[in-house]
């Protein structure tokens, strides 16, 4: 074999491990998040139920708008997980697909070496703030548009007084297509800066850490 | 031949494998979550209501969730720390579970490996 064909094969064959682990990190993602969704809507719905009172879950039940099937009920809960679990992995996978871009691109530019030098010591992964920002904007301007639109298609946009208090800190966004537009940019602009804010402090208390 | 270049292929493999720092993905969340609902309570406060107005009942609804919690100076310090444990407990939680899976699956390809060596 050349050596003009051994470097091909090499390549290829990091190709795909590369492309193996990402897919398994991808599906890792989606069902982690699935399942934490799917708590935390369930715990949500549950603490309402147990606290009790009048008017129940007034506006959690809400969700119902967009979780078909869905109450503040313990039916509801178990089916408000399920469609947490969906939201979830649907979100994870897109969050991750969004950052494994970046990975594609370089993807040991962030790993912190351990110290310890004993057996199998895996490194410690660094996050890339601007890859975290473009998969979580992408995400949360995603989620914004569809559920203003899904308001506006079936007609209850203008009774979404809930949905439209979004404006108190989101200026110029109200239940339309253009407000979902509006919304949309900033919750890009605002997730992006936060993940670059998880990011800084994650990197900085991991590199703390792994210099001991 | 050996067709594999061994360090990109274990560049690769501890890029794939990489820990996540449990410590430091649940303080991250935790100090965003804690500086976000601080933020937004803030805002609110700062904003204001008209006169025989609630400042942010919606926002206060969190207190079913968060005990103690309410719009007002107190109830943003008092939110800040429980939205920061509830941030450091999701945090440190995904980062186990993404270690574990991480985990389960070299040991499963090294046990495959080893094996497939041994026929």
């Amino acid at each position: 074999m050349s050596a003009a064909a051994t470097v091909t094969a090499t390549a290829s064959t990091d190709r795909s491990v590369l492309e193996r682990a990402i897919r398994f990190n991808l599906i890792v993602v989606s069902i982690t998040m699935g399942f934490v969704l799917g708590a935390v809507l369930w715990l949500a719905t549950a603490i309402l139920l147990v606290r009790g009172g009048t008017h129940v879950g007034l506006h959690l039940g809400l969700l119902g708008v967009f979780l078909p099937f869905y109450s503040v009920s313990w039916p509801g809960a178990f089916i408000g997980a399920f469609w947490g679990f969906v939201g979830g992995a649907v979100s994870g996978a897109i969050l991750y697909g969004a950052y494994a871009r970046s990975l594609r691109r370089g993807i040991t530019t962030g790993l912190l070496e351990s110290g310890e030098r004993t057996g199998i010591r895996l490194p410690v992964m660094l996050m890339s703030g601007p890859a975290l920002g473009l998969g979580l904007g992408t995400l949360g301007a995603l989620q914004l548009f569809l559920a203003t639109n899904w308001l506006v298609v079936r007609g209850t946009a203008a009774y979404s007084e809930n949905a439209a208090l979004l404006g108190q800190y989101l200026p110029g966004y109200t239940v339309s297509f253009a407000g979902s537009l509006i919304g949309g940019a900033q919750v890009f602009a605002i997730a992006f800066i936060v993940s670059l804010f998880v990011a800084a402090v994650y990197n900085k208390i991991a590199r703390g850490r792994a210099q001991r | 031949m050996q067709v594999m270049n061994d360090n990109a292929v274990e560049r690769l493999v501890k890029a794939a494998f990489a820990r996540m720092d449990a410590v430091a993905l649940g303080t991250s969340i935790g100090a965003l979550g804690a500086i976000l609902l601080s933020l937004a309570t803030g805002f609110l406060l700062v904003k204001g209501a008209g006169s025989g107005e609630h400042i942010g009942p919606h926002l206060g609804l969190l207190a079913n969730f968060l005990p103690f919690y309410s719009v007002s100076w107190g109830g943003a310090v008092i939110g800040a720390i429980e939205a920061f444990a509830i941030g450091f407990a999701v945090g440190a939680l995904l980062a186990v579970a993404w270690n574990l899976t991480h985990h389960i699956w070299l040991m499963l390809i090294v046990r495959g490996t080893y094996e497939g060596q041994q026929l």
